[in-house]
């Protein structure tokens, strides 16, 4: 179901209520120069006093009209518009988070901001164009009374010349897509620039990423321009074609008026008539663009809704420690596939990233980021991933505000708040990849010591695994298990690996 | 979750002036906008005149052939509003789109040379959705709002001179609902404002929230709460929309008010013209084509409404934007050195001014030399490398190479590669490229050979013209750090600092990677901050800090025979159990 079908229909009372309120402010501001038009005819010209209170009275109460119907109109479409455009952003960010998601970051801010808002606009584009339909229906209907020509012509011209019109609608539409799509290359690039900008200010390549990006800017001034330059043609157009309909119709009722088929009073009323048909006239010119922006929009939406990847099937990890066991496994290559097999969604399975991502919050919310971990063991987790120096070196202790991303932290204190949150959260099976490649060599035997120290206590049922070449970390585990390829090629303690294996010594070699 | 503290958000009047420059350094494009504007407004109002004209020649009983020159000036006029209209459209978006270009140029240009220190401390989300979100509003405010809203004002102006021109009588009627619109904006802007400044914040904390949330992905799922981070996102969501949503039930009032003005003013023309007539004062045609103008200008006036809660909103990201011009740029050095020595004198640093990291550090670092900086975790290597290479300043002592201040040096002369990697967006190339713009396609080759990436880098689906990064090729964490060390190669710095630049491979690629950053420092003025002691042996001299105090120095050699700390921590490396 397309983004926006599913934005009319979930919004379907909100959107319903805004069209008919909508619908009655637009036919109540249709209804304007009649009064305007009765007023001048019965009570300017004739000064009958009587008759003036009566029509300016009556003009106040279709303004009240009006007012009313608009305002609680106007509020329906708001609140289903709010909730819309948020709704999608929900969705778009649920998605990204999803696991089975690829990462992706840079256009995912742009998507969930501006085309959020621009798809969910189509609730208030809605209820426009069937004002706009109301608003030419009752002027029409006004003109018949008066003079069944005049009518017809607004009957036929309209729609014949706003069909003539949408000829241009695939151009704009185009060029409209185009400004998106080069405006939103802008924004990423300046999101991958700045998300990078360490690594580059650390060459002083400012200057190059500068002229990077006002490259992509006046390539999408570029393309803004071409496309304000086709809506301004169309709008000369529009304004031209709208505009002689009006004046046809004003000129043909000075006609009528002229050979005494119409009186002056009705004159005025058509004139009145003529020069506000401009407005919804205008709307519904304008409206293909408008619905071409929204459509543009919530196909980029969809296309971050639908992407899944290829769902492989999980195999079987290799090799898992026995309850209480603390293994080591040696892998040569890169182990990613590898980390893969163990996550296997359940909860009492814990792979823990090596690379150690820090969130803006405290070093406590950093830490505890399950519920069932809680206060519990708190000292002993520090005190095991050697962190209790990390918190100490901080006047605010565990409630020291982190910098975004832990910036302003070392990378060994970073991966040592990121070890003591994996052991803090106490699951089944813990899988840790090179936990301690930042810390220096006395630290990581400490760390190494702790671990087996929290986890395997005589009894303890807690199963870990190491992925790691570290022997400081491979002398505490129980069982050493190396890989090549994806199988086992040898398993033993570390110290008889060491001491038997030439191979295994030059890998875990330093 | 706390909020970082925000970047600064320019005044009224800072913006104002601003904007001021930009229309006064563009004053021959401004004059011929302001001049489509008001043929197109001319062309509008003049018909309305010419047709209240015909309502007086039908009362007076004149003859058809009456029409002719009447309907001759309404078809030119509407052939010639009609142009001058679009061409409004195009020039007042053309102007307003060219000055936006400058704007966020200007202000990424202002991000990338921000003290990395400060872009930390207000949080990178914040001005990602300044130079999204806040360009985005301002973009459609310039192509679709502002031309509205420029041609309702001059057809505004039009209709009341238009209106004066009929009689001067009629024309102070038609200003009689004037203080009405006046009083009821004077309600709303008050209102309105601080809560469009609040959405505003509220969106930028969203979009960090979100931003957070994807660069930590990993964790998030590996911790299995995805849900608590969109729960968080959902708040500041929903904090956003209820704020929008308030606003608007404010604007709806508003617009009650806006209908009274119209309808005083509409019933002043009426009841006006009504005793105009009675005293032979005016026509009946001129207070209908009075009351027609005027009815005409609800339309233009309500899109000036309607759409000014969008102007705001664009107001409001303009500060925003603007704000981030305000913040200072310590300007970049010039020296540019070929090769230096490295030397820190006297130096001592704290974060806060409650917790020291670095007191009284000395070091030097000869031309060409490589010197290894070791020591505990915490010990303040990190901040040593940081402070050598400028990012940091000291609150006492200079660091300085070749005996020229650090912070006077031409950004690159030193280069700094931490364990923070990012692979930029494109094509591989181009990505070693932004260390040596102009580097041809054979030294880009000739870096990537140095580093030990050619290979893979050329078995790549398309060669060197992968694109890699965000949406395409995924590289592993070494590759990646293998395409930094390139960068640094093809820059040939004066001066090198790796801050464990090969601590990302995880200890199975570190090996590979010490080979690269020696191949890709080979003869340089190095400072190299390690934890593996292998690659700290390779150095020509090593470094212990501890606590923020350098505690030995000397050879690998040396070192190790002495029963100090880093004989210490080599014992430690070295056991095997």
């Amino acid at each position: 179901m397309s983004v926006l079908w599913r934005a009319v229909t979930r919004n379907r009372w909100r959107l319903l209520a805004g069209c008919v309120l909508i619908g009655l402010h637009q036919a109540c501001e249709a209804t304007v120069p009649i009064l305007i038009g009765e007023t001048v005819d019965l009570a300017v010209s004739t000064g009958s006093l009587l008759r003036l209170v009566t029509w300016v009275g009556l003009l106040g109460l279709l303004f009240l009209l009006l007012t009313t119907a608009y305002r609680n109109g106007a509020r329906q479409l708001m609140r289903a518009l709010a909730d819309e455009s948020h709704a999608l952003r929900l969705e778009v960010a649920a998605k990204v988070l999803d696991p089975r998601a690829e990462a992706r970051t840079g256009d995912v801010l742009t998507i969930s901001t501006t085309d959020a808002d621009h798809a969910s606009y189509l609730i208030d584009y809605v209820p426009r164009i069937f004002g706009a339909l109301m608003a030419t229906a009752v002027s029409a209907v006004g003109l018949c009374v008066i003079s069944v020509p005049l009518g017809l012509v607004v009957l036929i011209g309209t729609p014949v010349v706003l069909v003539a019109l949408q000829r241009a609608a695939p151009l704009i539409t185009r060029r409209v897509a185009v400004r998106q799509e080069v405006a939103g290359r802008a924004s990423s690039l300046a999101t991958d620039l700045v998300t990078g900008l360490r690594p580059l200010r650390g060459i002083g390549a400012q200057e190059a990423a500068d002229a990077r990006y006002h490259e992509v800017s006046r390539e999408s001034l570029r393309a803004t321009l071409l496309a304000a330059r086709t809506q301004g043609g169309f709008q000369a157009a529009s304004t031209t074609v709208s505009t002689l309909l009006a004046c046809g119709i004003a000129i043909l009722a000075g006609w009528f008026a002229l050979t005494g088929r119409i009186s002056a009073g009705e004159l005025i009323t058509v004139i009145g008539l003529a020069a506000f048909l401009g407005e919804p006239f205008g709307t519904l010119a304008a409206a293909p663009s408008w619905i071409a922006t929204a459509r543009a929009s919530a196909d980029r939406i969809a296309e971050v809704l639908r992407a899944w990847p290829g769902t492989e099937e999980a195999a079987d990890p290799p090799v898992l420690p026995t309850d209480g066991e603390c293994l080591g496994v040696v892998v040569e290559t890169d182990p990613s596939a590898l980390l893969q097999l163990y996550d296997d969604g359940s909860p009492d399975v814990l792979v823990a990233p090596h690379h150690p991502e820090l969130f803006s919050g405290t070093i406590r919310e950093n830490i505890i980021l399950t519920e069932i971990s809680g206060q519990n063991g708190l000292d002993g987790v520090l005190s095991a991933s050697a962190a209790e120096d990390v918190v100490a070196a901080h006047p605010d202790g565990l409630d020291h505000a982190i910098a975004e991303r832990g910036s302003a932290l070392s990378g060994g204190q970073r991966q040592r708040l990121a070890l003591a949150r994996a052991l803090l959260a106490r699951p089944r099976l813990l899988v840790l990849h090179d936990p301690t490649t930042a810390v220096d060599a006395v630290t990581e035997h400490a760390i190494a010591r702790g671990i087996r120290d929290l986890r395997h206590r005589p009894g303890s049922q807690l199963g870990t695994l190491i992925v790691t070449t570290s022997p400081a970390l491979l002398a505490v585990t129980d069982r050493v298990v190396v890989m090549r390829d994806g199988e086992v090629v040898a398993t033993g303690t570390h110290a008889s690996l060491a001491a038997a294996d030439p191979g295994y010594r030059a890998t875990v070699l330093r | 979750m706390t909020g970082p503290a925000s970047l600064p958000v320019a005044t009224p009047a800072q913006t104002g002036g601003w904007l001021l420059a930009q229309l006064r350094s563009r004053r021959l494009e401004l004059a011929i906008t302001l001049a489509a504007g008001l043929i197109a407004a001319t062309a509008s109002v003049v018909p309305v005149t010419a047709l209240g004209r015909l309502v007086d020649l039908v009362r007076n009983g004149a003859r058809p052939a009456a029409l002719y020159p009447i309907a001759i000036v309404v078809v030119t006029a509407a052939l010639i509003g009609g142009v001058a209209s679009g061409a409004t459209t195009a020039l007042v978006s053309r102007l307003g789109e060219r000055i936006l270009a400058t704007l966020r140029e200007e202000t990424v240009g202002i991000a990338l040379r921000l003290p990395a220190t400060v872009l930390d401390r207000a949080g990178r989300g914040d001005l990602l959705s300044r130079v999204g979100a806040d360009v985005a509003a301002i973009g459609t405010a310039a192509a679709e709002v502002l031309p509205t809203v420029i041609s309702a004002v001059l057809l505004a102006a039009l209709s009341v001179t238009a209106m004066f021109g009929l009689d001067w009588r009629l024309g102070l009627a038609g200003l009689a609902a004037m203080p009405l619109y006046l009083a009821a904006l004077r309600w709303y802007l008050p209102r309105s404002a601080p809560i469009y400044a609040r959405e505003r914040a509220a969106i930028g904390a969203r979009s960090q929230l979100l931003m957070e949330s994807l660069q930590g992905v990993r964790t998030v799922h590996a911790y299995r709460i995805e849900d608590r981070h969109l729960t968080a996102i959902d708040g500041a969501s929903a904090r956003a929309r209820d704020l929008s949503i308030g606003v608007f039930t404010l604007f709806t009032r508003f617009v009650g008010r806006i209908n009274r003005a119209e309808l005083v003013g509409l019933a002043t023309i009426l009841v006006a013209g009504f005793w105009f007539v009675r005293a032979g004062w005016v026509t009946v045609g001129e207070t209908a084509a009075a009351a027609v103008l005027f009815h005409r200008l609800f339309n233009p006036i309500g899109m000036i409404l309607f759409t000014f809660d969008e102007i705001q909103e664009a107001g409001a990201g303009l500060a925003r934007l603007v704000g981030v011009g305000t913040l200072p740029v310590a300007p970049a050095g010039t020296i540019k050195l070929d090769k230096a020595d490295l030397a820190l004198d006297h130096v001592c640093f704290a974060y806060d001014e409650r917790v020291p990291v670095l007191r009284d550090i000395n070091l030097r670092v000869a031309p060409g030399e490589r010197v290894a900086l070791v020591g505990s975790t915490g010990a303040g290597k990190t901040t040593v490398a940081s402070i050598a290479a400028g990012i940091l300043r000291p609150q006492s002592g200079t660091a300085y190479a070749g005996g020229v201040p650090v912070g006077e040096l031409a950004p690159g002369v030193i280069a700094v590669i931490s364990q923070e990697t990012h692979v930029f967006a494109g094509p591989l190339v181009e990505d070693v490229r932004l260390a040596r713009p102009w580097a041809a396609d054979e030294e880009v080759r000739a870096a990537l050979a140095t580093v030990g990436a050619l290979r893979w880098a050329a078995a790549l689906p398309d060669g060197l013209h992968t694109l890699i990064g965000e949406g395409g090729y995924p590289l592993t964490a070494a590759q990646g750090q293998q395409l930094a060390l390139a960068r640094l190669v093809l820059l040939d710095p004066a001066v090198a600092i790796l801050d464990e630049a090969t601590a990302e491979a995880g200890s199975a690629g570190a090996r590979a990677l010490e080979e690269s950053a020696l191949a890709a420092t080979r003869g340089r003025t190095t400072l190299l901050v390690a934890h593996r002691l292998t690659q700290a042996a390779t150095a020509d001299r090593i470094v212990v800090l501890e606590h923020g105090v350098v505690l030995e120095e000397g050879t690998h050699e040396e070192l190790a025979a002495n029963r100090g700390r880093y004989a210490e921590l080599w014992e430690a490396w070295q056991s095997r159990s």
